[in-house]
C-alpha cells in the first residue's frame, strides 16, 4: 500500500512539530518515514497511518531528529565555509588580485599616516555601518522568500541570517580601538600586520554580505537538486 | 570469512561499528550507482541477514558528511508522490572507497593475527 499526498503533507508537519524547519532535510526525512511506513503495512496491513509514522520515528532514538539535525548543520556550516573560502581564494589571483593589493595599499598608507588611529575607527565604523545595513536588508530579504515559497532551505538560512555573524562580534569590539596607544602606530610591524588583516577583514565581509547573497540562487542549485523542482 | 562478518555485525553498537559506517556506506555505493537512505539500511540488513543494523540517527549524519567533503554526490527525483535523495560516489569518493577498503582489510587481516597469534605462525 502506498501513501496518500495527504499522508505524505501530514509527514512535513510531522518533522515540522519535531524541529525539522528546513525543506531539504524534511524531505529526506518524509521520504525514509514514508518508505518505513510502507514497509511495515507489508506485513501489518491493519496498523493506522499514525501507528505505523510513529513506529519509524521511534526507530530515530530517543533524541528524534535532533542528532541528525544537528550534524546536518554543522556539514552545512563547513559547506557554506568552503563557498567563502572559494570565493576568497579568487582575490588573490588576477584580475581581482589588483583591487586586493589596492585596498591593501589604502589601509596600510592610511595607517602610516599621522591620522592612523582615527583613519582606523573610521575604516571599521564604516565596516560596522555596511555590515548592519545588509543584515537588515537580508533578513528582509530571507523573509521575502520564505513567503514566497513556504519553503525554507538551510544554506540559504546561513547565507541570508548568518551571514559574518563572527564579525558581529569582533566588530562590537570597535570601542576599544579608542584605547590604543598612537605609539603602536610607530612599529611597522604593527602596521603591516593591521593592514592585512584589516584588507582580509573587509574582503569577508564583503563577499559574505555582498558577493555570497547575489549568488545565493546559483549555491543554492548546486547545493540542492530538489531547488529547481 | 563468516564468521569474520558474524564479529563486525554482533558489534552493531560498539566503537569498531561506528568507525566503519563510512566504509559500509562508500562500499554500498560502490556497488551500485546510487542509492538513498532507507535502501541503505534495508541492504545492509539484507547482506547480513538482519545482523547488522544502520541506525537512522547515524546514517544521515554520515551521508551528510561525506557529501559535505565532496565525496558524495545528490540526485533528487519525484518517485511516488515525494521526492527522493539519491547519494552516488564522486570522481574523489571512488578513490577514498579504494583507501577506505584497503584501510579495513589491513585492520582486519591485523586484528585476526592479533586474535589467532599461533595460526600466523605456522
Amino acid at each position: 500500500m502506498k501513501l496518500t499526498q495527504p499522508q505524505i503533507q501530514n509527514l512535513y508537519a510531522f518533522t515540522r512539530q519535531h524541529y525539522v524547519e528546513h525543506y531539504d532535510l524534511q524531505t529526506e526525512l518524509v521520504d525514509h518515514l514514508a518508505n518505513d511506513i510502507e514497509s511495515v503495512w507489508q506485513t501489518q496491513t491493519n496498523l493506522s497511518f499514525e501507528d505505523a509514522r510513529d513506529q519509524a520515528f521511534k526507530k530515530f532514538g530517543v533524541f528524534g531528529f535532533m542528532d541528525v539535525l544537528e550534524r546536518r548543520q554543522k556539514n552545512m556550516n563547513k559547506r557554506y565555509i568552503k563557498y567563502l573560502w572559494a570565493e576568497l581564494k579568487q582575490w588573490f589571483t588576477f584580475p581581482k588580485l589588483i583591487t586586493t593589493i589596492a585596498v591593501f595599499l589604502i589601509i596600510y598608507m592610511s595607517l602610516s599616516s599621522v591620522l592612523a588611529k582615527s583613519l582606523l575607527i573610521g575604516f571599521y565604523a564604516l565596516i560596522c555601518v555596511f555590515v548592519i545595513y545588509k543584515s537588515v536588508l537580508l533578513k528582509r530579504q530571507f523573509k521575502q522568500r520564505k513567503a514566497m515559497s513556504n519553503k525554507k532551505w538551510m544554506l540559504e538560512e546561513i547565507i541570508f541570517k548568518q551571514a559574518g555573524g563572527s564579525a558581529i562580534i569582533l566588530l562590537s569590539q570597535l570601542p576599544q580601538f579608542y584605547n590604543f596607544s598612537d605609539n603602536i602606530f610607530s612599529n611597522p610591524y604593527i602596521v603591516l600586520g593591521l593592514s592585512i588583516f584589516s584588507t582580509l577583514f573587509f574582503l569577508w565581509m564583503y563577499i559574505s554580505f555582498e558577493i555570497i547573497p547575489n549568488k545565493a540562487e546559483k549555491l543554492l542549485n548546486e547545493t540542492y537538486p530538489e531547488f529547481c523542482l | 570469512m563468516h564468521k569474520k562478518i558474524m564479529y563486525v555485525c554482533n558489534m552493531a553498537n560498539s566503537k569498531l561499528y561506528k568507525g566503519s559506517l563510512t566504509t559500509i556506506i562508500l562500499k554500498l555505493l560502490n556497488e551500485s550507482e546510487k542509492m538513498y537512505g532507507y535502501e541503505m539500511t534495508q541492504k545492509v540488513k539484507q547482506i547480513t541477514k538482519g545482523e547488522l543494523n544502520i541506525t537512522e540517527g547515524a546514517l544521515y549524519p554520515a551521508l551528510h558528511k561525506l557529501e559535505a567533503e565532496g565525496l558524495l554526490d545528490v540526485e533528487v527525483k519525484k518517485v511516488d508522490n515525494r521526492l527522493r535523495k539519491y547519494y552516488k560516489l564522486t570522481e574523489k569518493g571512488n578513490k577514498e572507497t579504494v583507501s577506505k577498503l584497503e584501510e579495513l582489510k589491513d585492520y582486519i587481516k591485523t586484528m585476526e593475527t592479533f586474535m589467532n597469534p599461533k595460526l600466523s605462525l605456522e
